[in-house]
């Protein structure tokens, strides 16, 4: 700058710079995106989201009429058990092809039924602002995903059980069909969950070993959901660890263990 | 005409992520329509070559088991590999999964096409089948084991060349080898037991050629893994 200049350059006046505002804590709370307000319409919008969108699933369980949903989802559900277990009771033929369906969809529905209070429980107890009925939603939520997963194994099911006479072999199957079938439902739930504002998650975690430890006792006590038997229900009450070792022996044995 | 569509295979196994969602979204039917021949073609021509060993009536029933055992995987597993997709991070529809799955396969069966010539030159050095051939012979166990080697390393250079595509479509890429290992172990659980039911596709001992064996419906891949794995630790 030339010091002979009579007046210094003017400088615009800065303008404060922008700070952006702070981002709030509830940025991605349900609804925040508009597309998670549209209302499930029907039973395939409702296995979509569940797929797809479960936060639409999670806000419109929050939502008064959430009935409607939770309503759609368990017909899902049921409809999809069905259809698994009229697959699982392909194996065996004869009776188990409607005991197998009735037993697998009324399992799953006891087992969440029976789970139900203790979620409740356990998830006020961590703090979590959440809802009998939401709950009830989620967990609807978690069967329908399951199931419709269970279905999408169905094909793979049937073609193993076209090929093998082996009961344990069905089972070990059908239970790692179930095992992936329940992750997927569980971290399902878990999202939900962690929209309630829980303190901790400990008593969530707890919940899942309980269900799923109800889920195998189901099996058993509905037993035989692969095999035949003489009887719809069994006879004498079992642990399900000593059920499936005794298949597993039968199986190394070579008899017993089959289809026949 | 461009030349995608004069020479269609090319671009088929470069598969540019870009290329390939264009196709997704605007060639469908051409996509499926080209996997379907790559499948048909690749795949038919090794199987008939390792058939030819045996009988030109097996290389024919090879000829047609092989591609069929990937299209009855592919549509078989078509509605869990689609549930996987979305649950695992990739935002296809059912029929983009589906597509994507027979895009691996057509990958895959359009190098077994090239490896066809090999094989051939292979199974024409290999010892022909005899009356005195047994299960142990080692002609019959180096088919085996070409035939195993050869679907592998195809299998393998499919998913491979799909990888940038999943990557791309994720956003990450710990997402597209999720999906894409999902897929695999469905796949390679179903394959697996159709490949066990659609057997012999080389040959099989004191029998006629036939389309499916005798043991066709009974047991499964596993289950005989399995219990070769408890006769070996037992004895």
């Amino acid at each position: 700058m030339n010091i002979n200049d009579p007046l210094p350059p003017q400088i615009p006046p800065q303008a404060p710079p922008v700070i952006p505002p702070a981002t709030p804590r509830t940025q991605n709370a349900l609804g925040d995106d508009p597309a998670e307000r549209q209302p499930i319409s029907n039973f395939l919008a409702a296995v979509e989201c569940v797929l797809r969108h479960p936060r639409r699933v999670m806000f419109q369980l929050r939502q008064p009429g959430a009935g409607k949903l939770i309503g759609a989802l368990l017909f899902v559900s049921i409809v999809c058990s069905l259809v698994y277990g009229a697959v699982v009771g392909s194996f065996s033929g004869g009776v188990q092809w409607w005991a197998a369906p009735v037993k697998i969809s009324g399992g799953l529905l006891i087992s969440a039924l029976i789970c139900l209070p203790s979620l409740y429980i356990f998830a006020s107890l961590s703090g979590a602002q959440v809802r009998l009925a939401e709950l009830f939603g989620l967990v609807a939520g978690l069967l329908t995903l399951m199931t419709v997963l269970l279905v999408g194994f169905a094909p793979v099911a049937w073609i193993f059980s076209q090929s093998t006479n082996s009961v344990a072999w069905m089972g070990f199957l059908h239970l790692a069909f179930w095992f992936i079938s329940t992750a997927f439902g569980l971290r399902f739930l878990s999202v939900g969950f962690s929209h309630a504002q829980a303190k901790s998650n400990a008593g969530f975690n707890v919940w899942v070993i309980i269900f799923m430890l109800v889920m195998v006792q189901m099996t058993t006590a509905l037993r035989p959901l692969i095999g035949t038997s003489d009887s719809f229900l069994p006879k004498t009450k079992q642990f399900f660890v000593a059920h499936w070792g005794e298949c597993m022996d039968q199986a190394s044995k070579g008899n017993g263990a089959n289809r026949d | 005409m461009n030349a995608s569509a004069a020479i269609p295979l090319s671009p088929l196994l470069r598969a540019e992520p870009a290329q390939v969602r264009g196709w997704l979204q605007h060639r469908f039917s051409w996509l499926v329509g080209v996997c379907l021949l790559a499948i048909v073609a690749g795949a038919g021509s090794y199987g008939a070559v390792i058939g030819s060993w045996r009988d030109p009536l097996q290389a024919v029933y090879t000829g047609i088991k092989l591609p069929l055992v990937i299209l009855l995987t592919t549509l078989g597993n078509g509605l869990i590999n689609g549930l996987l997709a979305p649950l695992l991070g990739l935002n296809a529809s059912f029929r983009q999964s589906f597509a994507v799955v027979l895009m691996t396969f057509a990958i895959a069966s359009a190098v077994l096409g090239a490896l066809s010539p090999v094989a051939w030159f292979l199974v024409w050095n290999t010892p022909p089948l005899t009356v005195q051939t047994t299960l142990a012979a080692p002609e019959y166990s180096f088919l085996q084991l070409m035939l195993a080697l050869f679907v592998g390393l195809a299998g393998v250079l499919g998913n491979v060349q799909l990888l940038p595509l999943l990557r791309q479509w994720t956003g990450t890429a710990k997402q597209a080898y999720q999906v894409l290992l999902a897929w695999l172990m469905v796949n390679l659980l179903l394959g697996s037991q159709i490949c066990w039911i659609l057997r012999p596709f080389i040959w099989e001992a004191n029998r006629p050629v036939q389309f499916i064996g005798a043991d066709g419906f009974q047991g499964s891949f596993f289950e005989t893994i399995f219990q070769a794995i408890c006769r070996l630790m037992l004895s």
